[in-house]
């Protein structure tokens, strides 16, 4: 009999050794979608009515996914000017009167970037703060869907919607609600978007 | 020793033998790997020792498909069957090699890439070793291989792989992973010396854009997914947004620096290509599914799969449609299409124009869905 319990924790073991073709790095365990904030209503948002941006922008990311250079290549697509910078901190702000932060966390990403989710986090906290006191308007932007979810990308979310004065979001990575919660409870304008390409619209349209 | 025990041992000599025999036959018959057939833009079929002499009779050398447009323009490569037991990848260079119509360019596809790692397969794994699909000229055959080089062709593993020319430190089994051994060195073991081989196609041929076609666990984080060099970013941003467009759930993330000996990262670092990796959701893969089956490889289903999506266990959504080889080709086809595309609208003076070769909706999206699952594709294949 300890013999077969033996054998099943053996086979128990093997089957924990997850076999890939790619980089083998630590990823999060996949979770369900978080559950949706206690304090967070039923999520009524409500979208941006005019205009409030203004240029020069400064596009970077939040969580280090390549999703602020899709939004960078779809701004490009129609005529915005941008800086890019995924690693900025509060002294490359320079002349920029809006901050665009597309958030999203990528393991691999944070490690092409050299930095870990800690210290990405440290960096966008000490940025959010540097904007928030030269004045600049911050735009948050989450267009990756439901890949974009889990813990290490939600550990981004929170505190960049937080202070957002207006946030764009692909809806089917919201399907929790939790950014919906998070700007509805701070009165910040949201637009969900079914895709990526509605960015073309939605986007333009917040810059004076 | 009677009489009766020299019978009963003859009976089992007898029978050991005929098992060593069949298993033998059996695994000397994958050394028969089924090539594609020419398609209307094939001019030539080289090998990749003609690039690099170092694998000439060896079981790393392998079969490069030239694809020669009429009018001059830059060069890609399409790389499948990195890993053999991604049968998404070099099905779809195969579907490449015999649809493609080059206008202009010249596209070279390596359906095997590792091809030792073809002519075996993992028998732990229990994995199937042939599928057949049925196609214009009646059932095809094509190999089910492994995830690394052969190791009747480079034995032993070492305890830790150390990676050339970064040092980084793998287990001993990635030393037969050619995706752990770009950018490989020409006088290194069998799988390095095919990465070199591969390497120096791209140096020598001026390739432009390098595509690298995988398949993954769905349970592997890295799914549905476009890793690039960082040189490759603007372009592969360019074709992703295409691609969402086009109602294909792909991100894409950027090739970390720190890991070493994948394409998207060496051959960005040692060769002028942007090199691009994609990856598509294989049911035959990982450990939460069930026994290997030909439904897992072609269909793409699984119910344990079914079941782990409920519990949220998953990367990619799975139902009981599953992920048929069509979407996967589809997925793979159609990601070659519009990052070249996207190359092209940067690189107007080295444009790569082709048609002919079936993408995202052809195979999948306006497939008759019992067509699903090999016969589709088949109808595509010669």
């Amino acid at each position: 009999m300890s013999k077969k319990i033996i054998t099943l924790l053996l086979a128990g073991v093997m089957m924990l050794s997850l076999a890939a073709c790619g980089a083998k790095e630590a990823a999060p365990a996949p979770s369900a979608p978080s559950a949706p904030a206690a304090s967070a209503p039923a999520a009524e948002t409500t979208g941006l009515t005019e205009a409030f941006a203004e240029s020069p922008i400064l596009v970077t990311s939040g969580g280090q996914s390549a999703d602020y250079q899709m939004i960078a290549t779809v701004m490009g697509k129609v005529g915005m000017d941008y800086e890019v910078s995924n690693l900025c901190t509060s002294a490359d702000l320079g002349d920029a009167k809006t901050l665009i932060i597309v958030v999203g966390g990528s393991s691999k990403g944070l490690g092409a970037a050299g930095i870990d989710a800690d210290g990405e986090l440290a960096r966008l906290e000490e940025l959010i703060a540097g904007a928030e006191s030269a004045g600049l308007s911050i735009i948050a932007m989450h267009t990756g869907g439901e890949a974009r979810r889990g813990d290490l990308s939600d550990k981004f979310i929170t505190p960049i919607f937080e202070k957002a004065d207006y946030a764009i979001v692909v809806t089917a990575g919201d399907e929790d609600g939790l950014m919906a919660g998070i700007c509805a409870n701070n009165s910040i304008p949201m637009d969900a978007i079914a895709s990526i390409s509605e960015v073309t619209t939605v986007l333009p349209a917040a810059f004076k | 020793m009677t009489k009766k025990n020299y019978i009963s041992a003859a009976l089992c000599l007898a029978v050991s033998i005929a098992i060593m025999i069949s298993t033998s036959m059996n695994f000397l018959a994958a050394r028969e790997v089924p090539m594609p057939e020419w398609g209307p833009s094939v001019t030539e079929v080289k090998m990749l020792s003609d690039w690099f002499d170092g694998l000439a009779g060896t079981n790393g050398d392998t079969p490069v498909y030239v694809l020669k447009g009429e009018k001059e323009g830059g060069a890609a490569l399409v790389l499948g069957g990195t890993h053999a037991n991604e049968p998404s990848g070099y099905m779809s260079a195969i579907t490449f090699i015999e649809t493609a119509v080059v206008e202009a360019g010249t596209i070279y596809v390596i359906p095997y890439t590792n091809h030792s790692a073809m002519t075996h397969n993992d028998p732990g794994e229990g994995n199937i070793q042939y599928f057949t699909i049925n196609t214009q000229s009646g059932p095809r055959t094509f190999r089910f291989g492994s995830r690394a080089t052969n190791p009747i062709d480079q034995w032993p593993d070492p305890d830790v792989y150390v990676h050339y020319p970064s040092n980084q430190q793998l287990s001993g089994s990635e030393t037969r992973n050619i995706n752990r051994g770009y950018p490989g060195r020409a006088d290194g073991n069998l799988t390095e010396r095919m990465a070199y081989g591969v390497a120096e196609l791209i140096r020598a041929e001026n390739v432009g854009i390098t595509f690298d076609l995988h398949e993954a666990s769905p349970e592997y984080p890295v799914i549905n997914a476009t890793v690039a060099h960082q040189d490759a970013m603007n372009i592969a941003s360019e074709g992703c947004i295409e691609l969402l467009l086009g109602g294909i759930d792909m991100s894409l993330e950027q090739s970390p620096t720190n890991f070493h000996g994948l394409t998207h990262r060496e051959l960005g670092d040692y060769t002028d290509t942007m090199a691009i990796l994609m990856e598509t959701a294989n049911a035959s893969q990982g450990r939460l599914r069930g026994a290997s089956s030909v439904e897992q490889v072609l269909g793409g289903l699984d119910r344990f799969y079914v079941i782990n999506e409920d519990l949220g266990m998953l990367y990619v959504p799975f139902d009981e449609s599953g992920h048929p080889i069509e979407e996967r080709c589809g997925r793979h086809l159609q990601g070659v299409y519009e990052y070249i595309s996207a190359y092209n609208n940067a690189n107007p003076d080295d444009a790569i124009l082709y048609s002919g070769v079936p993408g995202y909706a052809e195979l999948f999206l306006m497939a008759d869905p019992a067509t699903l699952g090999g016969p589709h594709l088949g109808s595509y294949l010669k």
